[in-house]
């Protein structure tokens, strides 16, 4: 092994395993404290600078916990199975820490590797990340079973249970940007929405966004899909019996996975590191793209300030009979939309670009009778070449210009795309609402014998 | 018909309005950022938080008039152990599920305010590291003895000694009551009068219908004895 | 060099996770052990630069199969899972007889038809020719398959529904 693939393996994976702990300790704070503010108290604000009466707004909070969390005892249940019990929280940690690797994070000290070696770069990246993400489940199955305690096993199970069942709402959310880009290659698809060609804002994105961010919720055991560790019913779950160190691996790796998904939300539907000022500073992209992530984190933070947890039934009623024929159904719209868009626009657009084709031959050919240019039609070229290279936004610019101008084609291709895109968001929004009428838990809550 | 998801958007619209709200209206925050004291004093009573200028010692220190948090005994105006309105009757210290109070009855009985002879709890601790402030002593209690107190500020460096409430530390006088739960002691108040007025009236009664009984047994007997008489005649 | 080291890691670390699979007392230890040997065996296939394969490895084999066996173990055997139970059976001397004729049998005159010396070069390992492979020619295989496996799931849902609502719904017809 060259020391200069050495080199590159630690310049590709060093920073991942820098930044995002550091950036875990960040969020555990803004996360108490956006929590607090949101029930009206102060939250963390007298652990600062030690020895001193400085608060700095409770930013030492972090590193005070991390310093009790590892000075704390660990504590071993004597039924335990000492070895699994030992090894769930780094099973928990380790698929969470890999599959950060499979986002399309282009670091600005990635031109000093001399061959490309990150993971994104794979073929078959998202699928990977699908792939690794799952074995969290097995590491929490883990902790639940050796810990030997029922609540454990309960919150185990329940975690098992959930995972799977998002896992599927989750994978085929995402298929649609897969089929869009036509690639599993996470490049690619951050490549396919520079430009502000977010698939978010395309109508089928914006489902597959919503479902997909849902169920990232449940499947990293965020609010309101904490079931795992309702701490009112089971105590804490499948980490009961973790305590000190262990109990902050497990935190870690939660936090890592939220992380690590709402980096895949942000490069499937949010447009990866695209954002204004890109031209100018290329080493943004990084900035975006982990502003982005905070951003998903923060509502998911505001969610959880503000919802209450569900019920199991009404978990797995959610998960299979709503999520799921919609995230369906989606595929199916996303297929229908963009093949009737994509063979009427380019039809079109290929009527544009070749009447301009048409029109320079045939002035060659005869001066005498050259045609008045259609106002507009330079506009509409640009859109119509615009269109070919995918950018779908300045195409849209372009055809309104044209549009502006009296251009008829542009027009009806306005048209068409509005038409369309208006259409399938009704569509959807109508799915939706049937899918929620007839997906309602049919359980009634139970009747309080003593409820005064 | 409603919006699909609009509950989630109403909820997050209330979050995010405290959230906002909590950094530019104080009167929101419900704990008070108090300042640092001199060493190892922490506040022991409501009367020690810092009060900004113009405002009254109020119920913004103690949360609100329903915050509860652990008991305390109440006596009435005048020295605390001349007026204290527990009889040491040892009801409270039987329901309570965690079983943190324990008494001691007095063995001598010393007037209590009303003037008359009483036992008294020669001593009434608390466990406060055990109460769950159930509030089912002052359930209980028939002598309105027992409430509770708002004070929260508990922490001590003894966990032992210092969370076991004695008797003297418990004794806060009804003025106290009526500053931290302004309604509740008016209500409790007049609940006391009430059942005074109506015991007083029972006592009435009963001494009238004791009189009716006795009047009435005179009466029963000597018919009793009539009819006793005419059986013996028949025999 | 690297590549062959990596290669003995990962072949000794399937062999001891299949061995500790068939020999652990221990259910659940037994299911891990396995699991440990799907994921060397995810190694050696990106060894092999099928990563596609490698990743649907972790996927089906440790995501699925392995979460399905769990399931399987806890809903039949006592929660704890550490049951002794005794694998050297009675019948152990035929099982070990059928497992080396096999092996000389069967895999030994295979591995020594093939010709190992020869490294050949890898096919073009993309993702996109294997979808275009299963969408063009093998699209009806796949199809025939997915009903298959969809016909299997719902008839193991109904089959898990009891006999009982069938009776009222007959009444009903």
């Amino acid at each position: 092994m060259s020391f200069e693939l050495i080199k590159d393996i630690l310049i590709a994976t060093v920073p991942l395993l820098v930044i995002f702990p550091s950036l875990f300790a960040f969020t555990t704070w803004m996360e108490r404290k956006a929590l607090a503010r949101i029930q009206n108290r102060i939250g963390p604000n007298k652990t600062g600078i030690p020895c001193t009466r400085i608060g700095l707004f409770g930013l030492g909070q972090p590193a005070a916990d991390g310093i009790k969390m590892i000075f704390k005892e660990d504590i071993v249940p004597r039924g335990a199975d000492k070895l699994f019990h030992l090894l769930a929280p780094i099973l928990a940690l380790i698929p969470a820490m890999l599959i950060l690797c499979f986002l399309p994070l282009e670091f600005p000290w990635g031109k000093f590797m001399s061959a490309p070696v990150q993971a994104f770069l794979l073929d078959s990246a998202v699928i990977f990340f699908f792939a690794i993400s799952g074995l969290a489940t097995l590491a929490i199955f883990m902790a639940g079973w050796a810990s030997r305690n029922k609540y454990s096993l309960l919150g185990g199970m329940r975690a098992v249970a959930q995972m799977v069942s998002y896992e599927i709402p989750l994978v085929l959310s995402a298929v649609v940007v897969v089929m869009m880009v036509g690639s599993l290659n996470a490049k690619e698809i951050a490549d396919a929405q520079t430009g502000f060609n977010w698939f978010v804002f395309t109508p089928w994105g914006l489902a597959a966004f919503v479902i997909f961010f849902i169920a990232a919720l449940a499947e990293t055991n965020r609010s309101p899909f904490d079931l795992p560790e309702a701490e009112s019913e089971i105590i804490a779950g499948y980490f009961t019996e973790y305590s000190g160190f262990k109990f902050a691996l497990f935190f870690l790796g939660e936090y890592i996975a939220m992380f690590a998904i709402s980096g895949l939300a942000v490069t499937l539907f949010l447009g990866a590191g695209d954002g204004p000022f890109l031209t100018a500073a290329p080493w943004l992209s990084v900035m975006w793209f982990i502003g982005k992530i905070f951003g998903l984190i923060a509502v998911m933070i505001w969610l959880r300030g503000t919802l209450p947890r569900l019920r199991v039934d009404q978990l797995m009623a959610f998960a299979w009979k709503f999520l799921l024929p919609l995230s369906i159904f989606n595929i199916l719209l996303a297929g229908l939309t963009h093949f009737a868009l994509d063979a009427r626009v380019a039809a079109t657009s290929d009527a544009i670009l070749y009447s301009i084709h048409a029109s320079h031959t045939h002035s060659d050919a005869a001066n005498h009778d050259h045609p008045k240019p259609v106002a507009g039609q330079k506009e509409a070229v640009m859109g119509a070449l615009h269109y070919t290279d995918k950018d779908w936004m300045g195409a849209m610019k372009w055809f309104s210009k044209a549009a502006l101008k009296g251009h008829a084609q542009s027009r009806s291709i306005l048209g068409w795309g509005f038409g369309i895109w208006a259409m399938s968001l009704i569509v959807l929004y109508v799915m939706a609402k049937g899918l929620d009428n007839v997906s309602r838990s049919t359980a009634k809550p139970r009747e309080y014998l003593y409820a005064e | 018909m409603s919006i699909l998801g609009g509950g989630i958007f109403k909820g997050m619209a209330v979050t995010l309005r405290n959230f906002v709200g909590s950094y530019f209206y104080k009167e929101r925050l419900t704990t008070n950022d108090y300042e640092w004291r001199p060493d190892g004093a922490l506040p022991q009573s409501i009367g020690d938080y810092p009060k900004e200028e113009g405002e009254q010692l109020s119920d913004t220190t103690t949360v609100n008039h329903y915050s509860r948090n652990f008991p305390m005994l109440l006596h009435d105006t005048g020295e605390p152990m001349d007026t204290i309105r527990c009889v040491a009757c040892q009801i409270c210290e039987r329901e309570c599920p965690p079983q943190c109070i324990y008494i001691e009855k007095s063995t001598e009985k010393i007037e209590n305010a009303d003037g008359k002879p009483q036992f008294y709890p020669a001593k009434f601790d608390i466990d406060v590291s055990v109460c769950m402030s159930c509030q089912i002593c002052v359930e209980v209690c028939p002598f309105d003895a027992i409430v509770m107190n708002s004070q929260f500020e508990l922490s001590t460096p003894d966990r032992f000694g210092g969370l076991l409430v004695r008797r003297d530390d418990l004794l806060k006088s009804n003025d106290y009551y009526h500053k931290i739960h302004p309604q509740e002691a008016a209500a409790r108040d007049q609940k006391m009068a009430d059942d005074k007025a109506a015991k007083v009236a029972k006592k009435k009664a009963a001494a009238e219908k004791a009189k009716a009984a006795a009047e009435a047994k005179a009466a029963s007997a000597a018919e009793a004895k009539a009819s006793e008489d005419k059986t013996e005649d028949a025999e | 060099m690297t590549q062959e080291i990596t290669f003995w890691v990962l072949a000794v670390i399937a062999v001891l996770g299949a061995l500790v699979a068939v020999r652990r007392r221990n259910l659940i230890h037994g299911v891990f052990a396995l699991m440990i040997f799907f994921a060397a065996l995810s190694g050696l296939f990106l060894l092999l630069l099928a990563e596609f394969i490698a990743a649907v490895q972790i996927l089906v084999y440790i995501g699925a199969v392995g979460i399905l066996l769990l399931f399987a173990i806890m809903l039949t055997e006592r929660v704890t899972g550490d049951d002794a139970r005794d694998i050297t059976s009675r019948g152990s001397f035929w099982g070990w007889a059928a497992a080396l004729a096999v092996l000389v049998f069967l895999l030994l005159p295979a591995i020594q038809s093939a010709d190992l010396a020869q490294t050949t070069q890898p096919h073009n390992p993309s993702v996109k020719a294997l979808g275009q492979q299963m969408m063009d020619p093998y699209v009806i295989t796949l199809e025939v398959l997915a009903l298959l496996l969809t016909a299997a799931l719902i008839g193991a849902v109904a089959a898990s529904q009891g006999g009982e609502k069938t009776k009222e719904d007959i009444d009903d017809a």
